[in-house]
Order: structure tokens, then sequence, then C-alpha cells
């Protein structure tokens, strides 16, 4: 039996604007309990929700991203339902009039690229949070979260893999991050993802019966989620059951989905349009200024990489994809001779030390001036890039510039002729044996005494320079 | 000499002349307050806070104010710091909000003080204040009658002169009809004029706060310290506020007056009906011409306001969980016991109905029929009232098809002959217009109101029209005989 | 109205009627059922429907923080609560 699988994915994006979506409480990460959380988010009795123009403006960014159609008038409905972390009983959100509608994506998987269109994009205030183990017999409720602005992101469905799901993620990440819309953090739940599961015969139209697998926090999680939920479904209909509809969590430690208790009675949500606000109208003005402040996107930036400062394409393709890389390039160039080296560095040593840690480019102690600094003294041969690295090595740590490490443990590339002949002889006289071994056809000594050379110097002898007067005096 | 049923103006000479200081009335209307308690208008005295806020004006002398020093009345739905602010609801009744309403910091800001938070209906839902849940208000003018509603404790206290004034909130008429059933002046400003800011919703896209008080001239003083842009209420209009009292004088000759068609007046008691004729010929005799006009959707009223009050309340009452305040339920097995516990504890009948009825209308399968539709009836009817406006300057009815009645007497069978009682006052809260009511004698002792409707934004004329028309006549000096209380 | 539709929309609502009310209330809710029902007979195709009375659109504000936060305030007015949290009966997902 050939099974075809079918997935819509539902993204909800946490918008970075400063404040909340209808207050004006902080929405700083990582608050004290409770501390972000202003009247209005409390729901208290007689409060009123008020409009933050900046989420609509990267909505409409995002939209305009995705080639989609933006709503000039949209409305805010609510969608009514009772949970603890929901304070008015009601969630502010876009029901029949969104702000964004169709649109399409571009995703990358190993071999190829695929077009996946969405559906609708539109605004809602997020609930808070529920800590549901800390504390004997209670659920603890944080109303920090409560009121942050989210895009919810609706594709078709048309991913047809674990892998794809994956992919339109990684371009979802990506394209919010470029933007400026989101910080796109799945770890801190800036960027979250519900799967919408279906598998079908092959060939067959109509779709399966969809499960939706929520609660799942990062790239890895995805792939492992969804591809468990394919083959528990199979497993379903090959027994000649039927696969119940219904919301499922997904369970990082046993790597499985279980049904979610609380979504277990069907709700109406009587949505209907929110009398507090009124209708939102984005003006002409302001849709143009979105338009003419509309950031470079990476592949943009490829582009001009390329034909501005003369990096190969991979390279340019590597470091456009990287919102956070991109601007550390760019912000390095000023200072830069070099872009090549530049680049390389970045795609190797410093991209290397990122990896390592887990971080960005912005979370490390690197600044653009100090890398700068870097790639310019190995670039007028001040530094060989051997010691290009050690020195990187400590402004990882302590992000000290590279002149400061340079003069404080005396790295100097020695360059002169004279110097680095004077140690060259000294290895010769004291390395005879290795002398005659080399003179007597041993080749491979050559890289003895250059090693030799190096030891003496710390390193610091310019290797062009060893190589060549090494060359000479063995020849003799 | 007593404060009792004196109006902002005389108490202002009072004040002006220092025959009385800003502590001296104060004290004097709380003692009126606890005198007269048995009416139940005041679910909360504030006698510490107003003592103070009293001496603190009579030291600072600089009287620029209107309201200055003059003692209010809040309707208990008003958000005020640190005072119980109850709603007249058990799931609110011990309730202090963290914050003032706007409506109240403008009025204190104006010099006035708060004596206390009057009683209500429940939530605002009714027009008896019987569904309160610290019990009935009395109707000063006769013991054991309704008052009106759901102001109706504010309403009260200013026909039992304990404050020259109070606020009140108007949904569906609560503000006008407590006024004509206790013989005072009450008025609802164009929805949008004063912010709903702190103001305990009911339903959002009707509710209004407005003033109470022993004339048109005093309700001018109030509004003009009420009304305003808020930016913490974006449906509050950014609109210019008139000075309500500048051409309140003006000679109504020439006013275009409409008659409602469809409110068959024929099938009213015959003596209410006398009031509203003769009233008709005094105002014809200050020089306004009365026209015949026609609403023709406006007997739909009632079932248009009954689907969509309800419904929009039953979204804003859904906070009222247990979880962050108010009354929680003991003893719960898990989250949803205490959402159903609290809550079925906390609500007073009435409240429930409203509350279902509204989740009904809103239900999926039902949304179309009910609250859609509600919807859409409702843009017939401004579009009524719009045509109309094009020709004349206001309407009149009178405020209610009735005076008031004996407690218990109405709509305990059938909910639906209460809501009658709005017959008159809903269409106006629907359209977002404003309205007044003001005292226009008094059948079987018991008062009478009749009701001017403006065009957007006009309340100046209304106050005008009422007000010449009580610069020529006494009823709105009439003062209930409180020997029984 | 059936007490099917009651139940549910006493689930929607979070709320419970009494034993010996809930036929009072079944009553009285097909009453007020019957009066809203009247509506049916208005001709309204083509009619949008009125949200606000108003005609006109929202403000939107500035994306500059104005915290209004009195967190021990909004903790004190709760039934259950520490110095924290507000706390409910443990929720099992």
């Amino acid at each position: 039996m050939n099974w075809e699988t079918v997935i819509g994915l539902e993204t909800h994006v946490q918008l970075s604007t400063k404040t909340k979506l209808f207050s004006r409480a902080s929405t700083t990460f990582g608050a004290s309990p409770n501390t972000n959380v202003n009247l209005i988010d409390c729901g208290l009795p007689g409060v009123l929700p008020s409009v933050n123009k900046e989420a609509f403006y990267k909505a409409i960014r995002f939209g305009m991203a995705i080639g989609a159609h933006i709503n000039q008038t949209s409305i805010f409905d609510r969608k009514n339902y009772f949970y603890a972390d929901l304070p008015k009983g009601y969630q502010i959100t876009q029901m029949d009039l969104p702000i964004v509608l169709g649109g399409s994506i571009k995703i990358l998987t190993d071999d190829s690229t695929k077009i996946i269109n969405i559906t609708r994009a539109h605004l809602e205030e997020d609930a808070g949070k529920s800590i549901h183990d800390e504390f004997d017999g209670f659920s603890a409720i944080d109303l920090n979260r409560a009121g942050t602005p989210l895009l919810e992101i609706v594709s078709e469905p048309e991913i047809s893999s674990a892998k794809e799901a994956v992919a339109y993620m990684k371009a979802m990440h990506q394209l919010v991050t470029y933007l400026d819309v989101s910080d796109g953090n799945m770890a801190q739940g800036s960027l979250r993802c519900d799967a919408n599961v279906s598998i079908r015969k092959s060939g067959d139209s109509e779709l399966g019966t969809r499960t939706e697998i929520k609660n799942i926090n990062s790239f890895k999680f995805i792939e492992k989620a969804i591809n468990f939920e394919i083959k528990r479904q199979i497993k379903v209909l090959e027994s000649g059951e039927k696969v119940t509809q219904e919301t499922r969590l997904y369970d990082s430690a046993k790597d499985e989905t279980r049904p979610m208790r609380s979504k277990e009675f069907a709700n109406d949500y009587r949505y209907f349009p929110e009398p507090d606000l009124l209708p939102v109208v984005i003006s002409n003005e302001e849709m143009q200024k979105i338009k003419d402040e509309f950031p470079e996107l990476p592949t943009e930036k490829e582009i001009r990489y390329q034909n501005e400062y003369g990096l190969s394409s991979y390279d340019a393709q590597i470091i456009a994809s990287s919102k956070s890389m991109a601007d550390f390039f760019e912000s390095s160039l000023t200072g830069v001779k070099n872009y090549s080296l530049l680049a390389n560095w970045l795609i190797g040593e410093i991209s290397a030390y990122l990896n390592k840690e887990l971080i960005e480019i912005h979370e490390s102690k690197l600044s653009s001036e100090n890398i700068a600094m870097l790639i310019n003294r190995i670039d007028d041969q001040t530094i060989s890039g051997k010691i290009g690295k050690s020195i990187f090595e400590e402004m990882c740590i302590n992000g000290s510039s590279p002149d400061q490490i340079i003069e404080s443990k005396g790295l100097k590339q020695i360059t002169d002729d004279d110097s680095i002949e004077k140690v060259i002889d000294e290895v010769i006289e004291n390395n005879s044996e290795q002398v005659q071994g080399f003179k007597s056809g041993k080749e491979k000594l050559f890289g003895f005494f250059v090693g030799q050379v190096m030891k003496k110097t710390q390193g610091k002898a310019n290797p062009q320079t060893v190589n060549k007067i090494l060359k000479e005096k063995l020849a003799k | 000499m007593s404060i009792q049923f004196k109006s902002i103006t005389e108490l202002n000479k009072l004040l002006d002349s220092k025959a009385i200081s800003a502590s001296e009335l104060t004290q004097e209307s709380i003692q009126l307050a606890k005198k007269y308690s048995e009416l139940n208008c005041f679910v909360t005295l504030n006698e510490e806070n107003s003592s103070k806020r009293a001496s603190d004006i009579d030291r600072n002398k600089k009287n620029t104010s209107l309201l200055s020093g003059i003692p209010l009345a809040q309707k208990d739905l008003f958000c005020t710091e640190g005072l119980k602010t109850t709603c007249s609801s058990k799931i609110l009744s011990n309730f202090k909000p963290p914050y003032t309403a706007t409506v109240v910091k403008k009025l204190e800001d104006a010099g006035s003080i708060t004596i206390g938070k009057t009683n209500m209906d429940e939530f605002a839902m009714g027009s008896s204040n019987e569904t309160s849940f610290f019990g009935s208000v009395h109707n000063p003018w006769k013991k054991g009658f309704v008052p009106g509603g759901s102001s109706g404790g504010s309403a009260a206290a200013v026909a039992a002169g304990i404050v020259p004034a109070a606020t009140g909130t108007d949904t569906g008429g609560s503000i006008r009809q407590p006024a004509a059933h206790c013989g005072i002046t009450g008025l609802k400003p164009t929805y949008g004029r004063i912010s709903r800011w702190g103001m305990i919703a009911f339903a959002s896209s009707l509710d209004q706060a407005g003033p109470l008080a022993r004339s048109a001239e005093d309700c001018a003083i109030l509004l003009n310290s009420m009304s305003g842009y808020d930016s913490k209420d974006t449906t509050s209009l950014n609109a210019d506020v008139p000075n309500f009292l500048e051409d309140i004088n003006q000679s109504i000759k020439g006013k275009k007056i409409g008659i409602i068609k469809e409110f068959n007046l024929s099938d009213l008691d015959t003596e209410v009906q006398k009031r509203f004729d003769e009233s008709k010929k005094a105002f014809e005799n200050l020089g306004a011409e009365f026209i015949e006009v026609s609403l023709p959707n406006i007997s739909a009223s009632v079932p248009t306001y009954y689907s969509i009050a309800p419904a929009e309340c039953s979204s804003n009452l859904s906070r009222y969980d247990g979880v962050r305040f108010g009354h929680r339920a003991e003893n719960t097995d898990d989250l949803n016991d205490l959402y159903i516990k609290s809550r079925s504890e906390g609500f007073g009948d009435e409240v429930k109905r409203r509350i279902l009825i509204g989740t009904y209308a809103l239900s999926a399968g039902y949304y179309d029929a009910y609250y859609k539709k509600a919807q859409q009836v409702r843009r017939l009817i401004k579009n009524d009232f719009d045509q109309v406006f094009k020709s004349i300057d206001l309407l009149m009815t009178p405020t209610s098809p009735n005076t008031a009645f004996k407690f218990e007497s109405k709509g305990t069978q059938n909910p639906v002959e209460l809501y009658l009682e709005d017959l008159f006052t809903i269409s106006s809260n629907l359209a977002g217009l404003p309205a007044i009511s003001i005292p226009h004698g008094q059948v079987n002792s018991l008062p009478v109101g009749l009701q001017l409707i403006g065009n957007f934004l006009r309340e100046d004329q209304l106050l005008n029209a009422a007000h010449v028309f009580q610069q020529n006549s006494d009823f709105h000096n009439a003062k209930p005989n409180l020997e029984n209380f | 109205m059936d007490q099917e539709t009651v139940r549910t929309i006493c689930y929607l609502a979070r709320l419970k009627i009494d034993q010996n009310k809930s036929e009072k209330i079944q009553k009285d809710l097909e009453t007020i059922i019957e009066l809203i029902g009247s509506l049916q007979s208005i001709d309204t195709s083509d009619v949008e429907p009125l949200y606000s009375p108003l005609e006109m659109t929202a403000f939107k504000h500035e994306d500059l923080e104005k915290s209004d936060n009195k967190k021990n305030k909004f903790l004190e007015n709760a039934a259950e609560s520490n110095e924290d949290y507000f706390l409910v009966p443990r929720v099992v997902e």
C-alpha cells in the first residue's frame, strides 16, 4: 500500500514589537512573573484594548515579502473559550477579515525547491503561561506573555513530508528574522509550529482525517513528531481502524504524540466582531512607508555581495542566508580591504566557533571592528594566518582587540630576512644529521626544519620568507 | 439650613458665599445617606476619604470649578481605586479595583467629592433595580415601589436629595427610565462622548455613562466635566466638547420636534397620555413646531436589543471566572468545576439568563439568524433616524410606558414583561444617539418622564429644550415626602 | 429549546442551573428566543450589519512602553495566589 502524506502547518510568530498588541506593557523575554502585565493584560473589569500600530506594520511587511494581498481595512474578532491563562475568557483575533491573504514561500529541500502557498496570516494576542508542576496541587498562572502580538500564518496543505515541513519552518525562520518581524527563536517560543497531518492512499484526491500536533519547539522535533504521527496513522489505517480527528501533544522525551486532554470537548468559539475595537485602516501613506523601508532580502544580498564585493556565489549565499551573519559582514566591511579573506573567516573559523558554542554571532564577544582589524593584520602580514587563529581564540573568550593581544603577547610576525636567516642558520647548525638526511634525498625533512624555525620564533616567522631562505640555504 | 434637595447651582451659591464649607456639605450628604438608608441607594459609603477631600478643597480655597466641593454619588460599576466596586453582584462583592475610571477621575479633578457608590441592577441588567445582590432600592416617592433601573440607586439618591447629582450608565434606558420613575433629569449622551475606561462593561457597543441631576442645567455642568476623548478608550470620540451651558438659554422658537408615528401613544395609560399631550402644548407655547415622522423599523428595537446586548454581555462577563479576582467557589475538583461553581454562585438569575441567551445567539448555527440579523436590523433603525433628522431637530416620546410599579409585580413570571419597559428608550442606544428624560408631572402620585432624542453629538439641543421647558414649569422642583423612610 | 441545547449553552457559559430552577429557565429562554426570533420577518437582504454606532476607524498607538503594572495589587485581588503567581487547581494536560 502506497501512502501519501498531506501536511499543513500553522505557524505562530511572536512579533518583535517593544510592547504588546493591545496594551503598552513591555514584551521583554524572561521578566519576573506578572511584571510585564498592564491593567488591560490582566483582563480586569472595565479595561479596554488599544491597537499597536507597529504590530500591523510588521504583519504587513511579512505579507509584502510573500507576495500576499494586504487587507488595508481589517477587523478584530473575539474567540470565546475558558482557560486559566486566558484572562478575559476570550482571545482577540482576526477571523473574517485578516490583515494578510494569500502569498507563497519558497522552500529548499536537499535536492529541489518547492513553492508552498499561504492561505492567510492574521494578528492575534498570545495567552499567558501556565506552570503545572511547580506548586503542589496548583497550577500557577503568569500573564507576562498574555497580550503579546502573534502573527498566525496558515499554509495550504501542500507539504508532503517531515523534511519539507522542516524546510518550510527554516524558510519561515529566515524570512521573519530578515524582515525584523520576529527573533524567530523556537526554543524561547517566539516561533511555534502546529502541524496538521493526514495520510491518504497515493492517487486519492480526498483528504484523510487529520490530527493536529501541538507543542513542537525545535526543527529536530518537527521532523520526529511528524514522522511518528505518519507511522502511527498508517498503522491505524492498515489495521482497518479510522483515524480520530483530535489534537495531540508531542512528547519529546518519549518521542511520541498523544491526545491532549484539555481539548477533549469540542469548542464552539462563538466568533463575533470585537465591539471595543473599530475596524483598523492602514492608509496608502503608511503602506508606502512600509514599502520604502523594506529591508534587503537574502537573494538581493547574495547578488550584491558578488557584484560589489567580489565574493564567490557560494560564499555570498552562505553569508546572506543568516541575517545576523549578513549584518556582521556588512558592518565589518568598512574597515576591511580584503573582502574575500573576511568572507573566508566568517564561513570558516567564525562559523565553526559559533556552531560549537550554539550561539549567534551577535551573542558572542566578537565585534565587527575587532574582526575587521584581525583580517587586516593577517592581510598586511603583521601576523600569519596561524597566529591569527590563536588570536581569534582569545578574542572569543575575552572580546579584546587583536592589537591588544598582539601587543601583550608580542605576536608580531617576524618578516625581515636578516632575523629569519639568523634563526635558520642556528637550526641548520644544530641539526647536522637532519641536514645530511635532507641532502641525501629525504625531502620530507624540509618540514622538520620549518617546524624548528617556527618553534624558535614562537610561530612568528613569516612562513613564505622561511621557505625561501631555507630552500636557499639547504641547496648549498 | 439643609442641603437636601438643593441643586448644584444653589449649592455653589452657598459655597461661594461661605454660608457652608465643602466639609460641612459632604458631612451633611453622608448624614442624609445614613438617615435614609432604608432606601438602600448605596452599596458603599466613602465617608473617610470624602471628608479628607472636602477638607483639602476647603483649604485650597481656589474655587474655579462649578463642581468644586459638590458631593456626588457614583454608580457602582465605575471603578474607584481602593474603594469597593461591586456592580451589585455577589461575584464582585469584595472587589477593590487597582485603578479609577476616567469619568470618576475627571469629575474628581473638577473638584467633586465621591460620597459613595450607588446600588444598581446586577451588572446593569434590569429595569427596576430588583436584580441587585444587595437588595432592591425603594422609590423615594412610594415605599415598596421600584425606582427603575439599572441606575436605580443613583436616581433615588438624587430624588431623595441626598446628593445633587450622580453618575449612571445607560445601555437600553438605564439612566432615563429611573430618572423618569424618580422625577429627576437624566441624560444619555451620544455613544463615544464619554470614555468607557473603568466603566465595567455590560454591552460594549451600547453602554454609555451619563449624569442624573435635579435639572437640565445641572446635567450640563456634569456633562462638561465628564465628556471628552480618552486615548485609553479607542471608541471614544475625538470630537470637540462644547460648553454645554453656553447656549442652554436660547429660545426654542422654530425648533422642529418629531412625534414618532409607530409609537401608538393611544395604547398608553390615559393619564400618561394626558401628561404627554399637555407637555406637547407647553412646547408649542414656547415656539416649537410638531411634525409626525415615521421610523418604520422602530418597533423592532426591543427584539434587536435583546439579541445584541446579551450576546456582547455573555462575552464581557467571561472574565468573571474566579481566577484573578472576585468570588471563587470553595471545594472545587478542577479548573472547570471552579469556573462553573464560582460563576453559578456569583451571578444572579437575570444575569445568567442574559449570558445564556447571548451564548445561544452567538453559537454556531444560530449566529446568522440572531446576532447578525439583529445587527442588520440595527442598521435599518439607525438609517431611519438619520433620515428623519434631516428635517427635524428633536424627537419627543414618553420615557416609559408606565410609572413606577410595585416590587416583584413585573417580570417574575415572564422576563419579557420587564424588557418592554424599555420600549421608548432602547432605540437611541442602538443608534448611538443622545437622549434626555425630564419630569413632567405625576400620575397617581408617581412621577412621569418625558423623553427628547437628539441628533448625533447634539446634546446641546436636548439640554436647551429641556432647560427652557424647566424654566417655564415647576415639575422638576417637586420633592418626595420621605416621612415613611 | 430542548434540554440538550440548554445543557450545551450552559457548559459553554460555564454555568450550572439548579435542578429546581431548570424548568423555569428553559421556559424563560424560550420566551426570550421567541421575542428575538421575531426579527426573522424583517427583510435585511444586502444590509451591512452595524457592529458599532460609530462610523469611524480605530486609533492606532505607538509602540512605546508605558507600564501601569501593580503586581502586588493584581495578585492580592485573587482568591488564591502567592507572591508571584495566580493559583488555580492543578491542570493536567
